[in-house]
């Protein structure tokens, strides 16, 4: 499936940022920085009373949501500038719009525009991605 | 010395290996919520594969800028290059090296933004993927 210059990617929606989640996180990237840990940490880091999410999560979400949009997908180039955090308990919401669409070698190269917001709050994550969707058989 | 002269510009990171355990990319998913991967890891190993296996741990990074880690390096910007999956169970070679360290002043203050680049790559050598991180580290007691 390719998706024409315009289109609509997403939403993906995570409903609730879980505390438990982000402390597994911090695990799997081995980021030891309590802000995702304990929430006084966080305090005192001047960043409120609930722990911080990691901003790799928020790029994963976006990932997700490409993958999700354009089926068989595979995910070529992303960039990602972090702007806002996200903190245990936001829901988030990603999203994204196809910008060019140019056959290539192998298939059909999408350029997309994505960001990642948390629900009635800032922008945390946006970016770019490129997207190879196969040739259809 | 200003840091747009900075030394540590191509200055070579320590190399080092990683395998992504199912197991553990399993767990991954959990936590994003993404669907299996039937073979393949989750895209974002290619940031995390990168950070957890080259031989240089974020603390020590930051060291090499003279910033102490415990004075809050942000995660300003990732960019992300993929040649193709990573497969779960691969073994790989993380290698990387610092690209820039710049000193930027804001409204907050001065900070530097430490550049560095990490690629993984395949038992035959191939980049499967590049990725290039931008940490800002705030300069408080200089500014």
């Amino acid at each position: 499936m390719s998706l024409a210059p315009g289109a609509a990617l997403g939403p993906h929606l995570v409903a609730r940022v879980e505390p438990g989640k982000i402390a597994t996180l911090a695990m799997i990237l081995a980021d030891p920085n309590p802000i995702h840990l304990d929430p006084a940490a966080a305090a005192r880091a001047g960043l409120g009373d609930r722990v911080v999410s990691q901003g790799p999560a928020s790029i994963g979400y976006a990932i997700d949501m490409l993958l999700a949009a354009v089926a068989g997908a595979r995910l070529v180039r992303i960039d990602a500038r972090l702007t806002a955090n996200v903190f245990a308990g936001d829901a988030v919401r990603a999203a994204g719009v196809v910008e060019a669409a140019a056959e290539v070698e192998g298939g059909t190269e999408l350029r997309c525009r994505y960001w990642v917001e948390v629900e009635g709050g800032a922008r945390a994550v946006e970016g770019t991605a490129v997207l190879l969707s196969p040739a259809s058989s | 010395m200003s840091p747009a002269e900075s030394p540590l510009r191509g200055h070579e990171l320590p190399a080092g290996g990683f395998r992504v355990e199912p197991a553990e990319d399993g767990r991954l998913r959990e936590v994003l919520g993404s669907p299996a991967g039937a073979g393949e890891a989750h895209p974002l190993w290619a940031y995390i594969a990168a950070q957890r296996g080259i031989g240089v741990s974020v603390a020590e990074l930051c060291a090499l800028a003279e910033f102490d880690v415990a004075d809050g390096p942000l995660l300003g910007s990732v960019e992300i290059e993929l040649a193709g999956p990573i497969g779960a169970g691969e073994e790989l070679w993380v290698e990387g090296e610092i690209v820039d360290l710049v000193r930027k002043e804001g409204r907050s203050g001065r900070f530097d933004l430490l550049v560095f680049e990490e690629r993984l790559r395949d038992r035959e050598g191939r980049v499967v993927s590049r990725c290039r991180n931008t940490f800002v580290l705030p300069r408080r007691e200089e500014s």
